[in-house]
Order: C-alpha cells, then structure tokens, then sequence
C-alpha cells in the first residue's frame, strides 16, 4: 500500500518541478538583459513579420502587465477591505453564510466569463473600447473574492478578548479598527494583497480581448488606450510564432513572468512565516 | 452588533464598498443573460443538444464544446485525483515533517505558475510527444488538453487534501495506534474518512478550475467543432466552451448572432461553475452543524 | 503457609498473589533500566519494576515527573528510550507480530477520550480487524460495554453519533473500546481527571473488576482514587522512582522523606 502510494505520488512531485526546470533551458539562449530593458537596437527581421516585434524587448509588456496589476489591486483593495469590515462588524451570522458563499461561487465563476461580462460592459456599452481601464476592472472582479476572503480570515484570526478590551478600554468603534484590528490583521491582509497580485499577473484569458494588443503599442497613451501584456504576449507568440528565435523568446517571457509571479507568492509565503512566528 | 454607527466615515465607506461590490457582481450577470438573451430567444434551448457549429449558416450546437468540456475534465480527474491525493498523503504521513513545509511552498508556487506557460509546454513538448507515441496527424486532442490540465490541477488538489490531513488531531491518530491498528487501517479507517469532505472539495475546485480553464486548453486542444467519433475517441482535435470562446471572440461582431452564441456558451459555463461551487459548499455547511 | 498450601499454588502455576514473589514465574510487565532522554532533557532514569500480574498499580507524582512518557514508552508511541520492556517474557522491542500487533496486547486510555465521529457501534469495534469484523460480534460488544459499565447507558443507541455522548461515558466508550480486543495488560494515563463523580465512581468499579484478571496501570494526581484503587502504588519524582509499596503502607507509613513532602503538599492543597 505505502509502496502504491509513493509510486502514485512521484509523478506529482516530479513532473511540476521537470517542467519548471525545462522552461528555464528552453529560455536560456534568449535570456539578457537587453531582452527586458527598452533598448533602441533594431534587430532586423528575419523575414518573418513577428520577429521584429518578438525581439524589440519585453519592457513594454511588463509594464503593461504591472499597470493593469496595480490597476486591478487599487480598485479591488478598498472593496475588499470595506467587505470584511463588514462581515466583522455587522454581519449577523446568516449574512456572514450567505456573504462567503457568494464570495466562493464567486471565485468559482471562469475568468474568462468575466473576461465576457467586461467585453460587453466596458467596452462595448461604456465604450471604452479595448482599454487599459476595462483590463483593470476586470481584474479587479477577479481577484476580488480571493482578496476579500483573505482579509476576512485575517480579522477573524483577532482574538475577541483583544476586541473586547479594547471596547471595555471605552475605545470608539474607529479606534477600535484603527488600534486593535489593523495592527493585528494587516500582515494577513498584506499576504492576500500580494497573492492576489500574483493571480492578477497570471490570468490572462480575461484581458485576451478587453485590454490587450499583440502589437503596435509601446506604452499606452491614457487609460483608455489598448495596451501590451507579458501573459498575452506569450500566448500571441505561441500561435503565431513558428521561427526558432520567437519560441525562443516565448520561454523567456514565459521566465520573466514567472520571475515577476514568483517575486509575489514568495514574499506571501515569507510573510505569512512571519506572521505564524509573531 | 447594535450602536456600531458612530463612526460616519467608517460607515460610509464600509457601505459604499459593499454596495458597489455587490452592484458591480450582479450587474456583470445581468449583462451575460442579456446579451445571450437574443440567442436563446431565437433557437430555445435546442442548441444545447445539436452537433453542428457553423457560424457562417447559422448553425450553433453547443454539443460538441459540452462534450468536450466534459472528457476535458474528465481526463484531467482520472491523472490528477489519485496522485495528487496520494502525493498528500506520502507528504503528510510518511515524509518527514521537516520536509512539509518546502514541499507546501513548492506547491504553493507550481499553483502559481499562469495557466499560458503551461500552454506552451503543452504545446511543444506534450503535443510532439503524443504525436510520436500515437501517431497522430498533430497530437492537438482532448487527451492533450486533459493531461496539461491534471498538471495544473494538481498542486491545488494536493495542497487542499494536504490541508485536510493536517487538520486530522494527534490524539485520534494516536488512539488508533494504542488500537493496534495498522498503517493502511489507520489510513482507510481514520484518515481518508475524515479528510473526506477536505478532499471532496478540493476534487470539485478541481473541476472548476478544469471547467474554466482557457489559455493552456485553447493552446493544445485542436478546436475543431465536431462531436469525437466515436464517443470515447479522446485522441481527436475538439474544442471545449472555453476554447471556443476564446478562439472566435475576437472574430464576432459585437450583436450579432454569433456573439450572441458565445454569450450563450458563457452562460453555460458560469452555470456549471456556480453549480460545482454550491455543490463544494454543501458539505461545509453540514459539518458546521 | 504450610507447605501443602505451596505445593498446590505451584501447581496450578497461575499467577496468583504468592506466586509473584516467586523468581521462577515470569512477570506480565517487566521493565528493566529505562531510560529517555528527549531533546537532551532526562525525562526517565533508570526505572525497573514490574507489574504483578493481576491488580491495580498506581503511578503518582508531580506533573513533570515522567509518568505519561512512562506509558507511551510501554506501548512504544515513543520509542526513543533504553533498557528494556518485556511483556510475557517477550521483549517489546523484538515483538513477533511487530509493533502494531503489540498495541493490540496493550491497552491504553488517555487523559481526554478521542472518540471517532462515528457512531457507537463502530467505535467500539474500531480495533477489530476485518476477519473478526465478519463475525458475529454482537456478544462480544455487549460484553465490553458491560465491562466499562456502559451498556445499561447506550444499549438501545448503538448506532447513534459517539460525539454525542458526554464525557464521562466518552472516557467509558475509550474503555470499552480497548477491551474488546482482550488486552494482556491496561495502562490509564489520569483516566477521570476530566470526569465528573458520577462517571468517575463507575470508572473505579468496572477497574476494580478489571484488576481480578488482568494488571493495571494506572497514572493519577487524585491521591483519594489511589487510595481508593487500592492495590500497589510507584511513587515517582524527576523519572526516577523514589518509593514502591502498597497503597495502605504508602499512604500511612511512607518511607522515605520525599514521598512525605509530596503527600504533605498534596494534603495542603487538597485543603
């Protein structure tokens, strides 16, 4: 039986890993910095009409992919925070059901249904057309149940000896939250802020058709002017791409992007030790 | 908790944020049904069992993305529930506790990992692979979809049984051993019945997130519309409702009828999703009682 | 003791009480030099008894002293300790059927009872393998609920929730539970220091009626309930043992000066 089992669990333990390390082989070659900075050079194409675009550098899609993040997280952060507030202060315990329920379907729903709504929505009747902005809201929607249900664990991690004290203290309602309960929730919640960037950067069925270009676009000019990612970007260059150097530089976006990703859950990892030992 | 409100901007903003939270949900479903409203109206509910999807002549079955969706997640299940589950329980019973931790946040990490890097390894590894061990014209087939997906799913299913195990007190693992009771009876008679609803729910968030899945299906899965011939022929080019939506979004034009399909197709989608959702949530309430 | 009466106990060479102070019969429990050390603390030194083969053996002492290590030591829950354990003659390190199969030789019940969330029925056939399983069990049961004086409490709810006992008939559940599986020897680590005194009379009873066939061992701070329990009591302190006598000698005449500290405090706090 042990001996099942551990045949069984190998694959799980070695194939995420073997496909970690195979991305950065592939990526290798098409690994500098050149790649990522903004650089003037221009490669001259080979031929193929994506090679020019593919080797101009990824600064503009990461920058794409950061903006539309903090974007997402501006907007999804004050939301979240209110509804956890919420779920603390007032919610009796029927609504508090009914709230994390709403909360866990709705973080069950498809991005790419959201990705529908938002086409429909910003860009067509708001007509925004393929923004930034409707990128960013549409984010937003995302990651807000994940944001929202990690602020509401934080503060239901508060003792309630420490709330109580603190009202026994005769300490108003927003002391209370501004003393006792953010002093105490905040590194969870930052651990939640920092996750849900991660999920913001790696969704990219979303914004396939509400935010982003393939190319043309260097840095976008207002909110509502389209924009390039970093996830769409590989995902262009998988379709089209058929030359060696394209592929190449698909693994490498594919590194970078993991890099900035991995930036993110690590430090929430980080964080959340931190806050275990505290 | 009565007398909370004497903090005016507190208030405010607490209300504010939950009225718009709520507003912006419900008003981005309403949209869905709206504008999937002009196809249903036209065809009722037929298209969800007819076979043909031909935009150009007005021909939109919902059958073989449904089909299609349906292997997708199957395959993805049969791969990934037994070894995520049993890589749980090999990390949490038999490695050592030192080990849990880093493998925790190496699974943490792969959860991670955006669904389109794996759309790229699916596409050029995974499909050569298949096509050389098959002998298929391009390896773009449901089988391909599903495996890339068990990939995906498994770090989440393993954290969440891994989290299940875990929860499972010292003291009830120790009475069954002052019981005489053996590794594989603890194992059948402690701890997969009480991690049993971790485990279920995390089974079902699996098939969610196989549900909705886009960018690494999208990637591997061929989109052909046409249901597999037969059946159970899971090594054929398909297409899933995500993969649909996603390839021919940007072609149609926003209210016509072909949008108004994709509409449809998104419905069905949120549909099943939020039913596997409430499903997942079912036993949650149970054991609160 | 004439010799008549000598020869007649040898030769039913059952383990009746002259019969223990004889080298030649092999103790149930034996326990030779054993020693922990966990973490570079010294939690056992040295301790050597051994159980008479029928009765009631209390283990007191100060919190700290090493009495639960004792226990999870003898049922090899923790296993990191020297010296030697034997049971039947048969050291439980080189156990025939290995270390699951001598849990079953060794009953023990823990200060909380855990029962599992199932129901009453399942719960007390829990250890049974599925073999034994197949029989018909139904007497068996009976007997063991009957043994932990619970029967006349749960018989017509056999298969309702365990959780929904209370306490005091959960602790009896954890009894009944270890019974069925006919252990050589019972160890109780302060069964009723949870209870109320009701549960806790009964608990006492169905031991006493236990002690007529089988040793127990059994860890309480409760002083009362050692007297109580009668039979033979280890004194121990900082994991060595400091004294062993029985009970009546221990509580009126103990002998040496640490057991008369610890009886003295133990009296002052009771009030």
């Amino acid at each position: 039986m042990k001996m099942m089992l551990i045949l069984l669990a190998l694959p799980a333990f070695i194939l995420p890993f073997s496909c970690l390390i195979y991305i950065i082989v592939q990526a290798w070659p098409a690994l500098s910095w050149a790649l990522i900075l903004p650089t003037d050079v221009t490669i001259p194409p080979l031929g193929d009409a994506f090679s020019g675009v593919a080797s101009s550098g990824l600064w503009n899609q990461i920058g794409g992919s950061l903006l539309m993040m903090f974007l997402a997280c501006l907007l999804a952060t004050p939301i979240a925070l209110s509804i956890a507030l919420f779920h603390s202060l007032w919610a009796t315990v029927y609504q508090k059901r009914i709230l994390l329920s709403l909360l866990q379907v709705l973080q069950g729903i498809p991005p790419i249904v959201y990705g529908l709504c938002g086409l429909i929505l910003l860009v067509h009747y708001l007509n925004w057309g393929i923004s930034l902005a409707a990128g960013g809201v549409i984010l937003a929607v995302v990651i807000l149940p994940l944001l929202s249900m990690n602020a509401i664990h934080a503060l239901e991690r508060i003792p309630i000896e420490h709330t109580e004290s603190a009202k026994a203290l005769g300490l108003s309602h927003g002391a209370v939250i501004g003393r006792v309960w953010l002093p105490a929730a905040w590194p969870g919640m930052l651990t939640g802020l920092l996750l849900a960037m991660a999920r913001s950067l790696s969704e990219t069925a979303p914004i396939l058709f509400t935010a982003t270009v393939f190319s043309g676009i260097t840095w976008p000019d207002s909110i509502f002017s389209p924009v390039t990612s970093l996830q769409t970007h590989i995902f262009y260059l998988a379709q089209e791409g058929s030359n060696a150097q394209s592929v190449h530089i698909a693994w490498a976006s594919a590194v970078v992007l993991l890099g900035l990703i991995l930036c993110f859950s690590l430090s929430a990892h980080f964080l959340r030790r931190y806050e275990g030992s505290v | 908790m009565k007398h909370m409100g004497n903090t005016p901007l507190v208030y405010l903003l607490i209300i504010t944020g939950c009225v718009l939270a709520i507003s912006c949900i419900s008003v981005l479903l309403w949209f869905l049904g709206d504008a999937s409203w002009q196809f249903w109206q036209a065809f009722g509910l037929s298209p969800l069992w007819a076979d043909e999807w031909y935009p150009y002549e007005s021909l939109y079955g919902l059958l073989p993305a449904i089909i299609g969706s349906f292997w997708v997640m199957i395959i993805a299940m049969m791969i990934a529930v037994p070894c995520g589950l049993s890589a749980a329980i090999v990390s949490s019973e038999i490695l050592p506790l030192s080990w849990q931790s880093w493998i925790r946040m190496g699974m943490e990490i792969l959860a991670g990992i955006p669904s389109v890097v794996y759309g790229l390894i699916g596409l050029w590894v995974l499909l050569p692979w298949l096509q050389n061990i098959f002998d298929l014209l391009t390896g773009h087939s449901l089988l391909a979809a599903g495996m890339i997906l068990s990939l995906m799913i498994l770090p989440t299913m393993m954290v969440m049984a891994q989290d299940a195990l875990r929860l499972i007190p010292l003291e009830q693992r120790e009475t069954a051993m002052s019981l005489g009771l053996n590794w594989n009876q603890r194992l059948c008679r402690i701890l997969l019945p009480q991690a049993w609803p971790g485990i279920r729910s995390g089974i079902l968030l699996g098939l969610g997130r196989a549900l909705g899945e886009t960018m690494a299906v999208m990637l591997v899965v061929g989109s052909l519309d046409r249901v597999p011939q037969p059946i159970y022929n899971i090594l054929e080019p398909a297409q899933t409702l995500t993969s649909r939506i996603g390839r021919e979004m940007g072609e149609a034009a926003f209210g016509s009828m072909h949008f108004s399909a994709l509409m449809a197709c998104g419905l069905v989608l949120a549909a099943t999703a939020i039913f596997l959702s409430l499903l997942s949530q079912q036993h949650r309430g149970r054991l609160n009682v | 003791m004439n010799t008549l009466q000598k020869n007649m106990c040898l030769e039913v060479k059952s383990a009746s009480e002259e019969a223990i102070n004889q080298d030649s019969v092999l103790n149930d429990v034996e326990l030779a030099h054993v020693s922990l050390t966990l973490s570079g603390k010294h939690i056992l030194k040295n301790i050597s008894f051994a159980l008479p083969n029928r009765g009631i053996t209390s283990l007191i002492g100060p919190s700290g002293a090493g009495k639960s290590s004792l226990l999870r030591c003898l049922t090899l829950l923790c296993d990191h300790w020297q010296g030697d354990i034997s049971i039947q003659g048969s050291s439980i390190r080189r156990w025939s059927g290995g270390e699951d199969h001598l849990r079953r030789h060794i009953g023990l019940i823990a200060q909380k009872p855990s029962v599992f969330p199932t129901s009453i029925y399942e719960n007390v056939i829990f250890g049974l393998s599925r073999k034994e399983r197949g029989k018909d069990q139904s007497i068996c049961i009976e007997a063991s609920l009957r043994m932990a004086a619970l029967w006349d409490e749960v018989h017509d709810r056999l298969h309702t929730p365990a959780n929904n006992l209370s306490i005091g008939q959960q602790q009896r559940l954890c009894l009944a539970r270890a019974l069925i599986l006919k252990p050589k020897v019972l160890l109780l680590d302060e069964p009723t220091a949870s209870l109320d005194p009701r549960s806790k009379q009964l608990i006492e009873i169905s031991l006493h009626d236990l002690a007529k066939d089988m040793p127990l061992l059994c860890v309480t701070h409760d002083l009362e309930q050692a007297q109580r329990l009668q039979g033979q009591v280890i004194f121990m302190c900082d994991g060595k043992i400091i004294e062993k006598a029985t009970a009546k000698d221990f509580f009126q005449h103990p002998s040496r000066i640490e057991s008369r500290e610890f009886l003295r405090w133990s009296v002052c706090d009771c009030g």
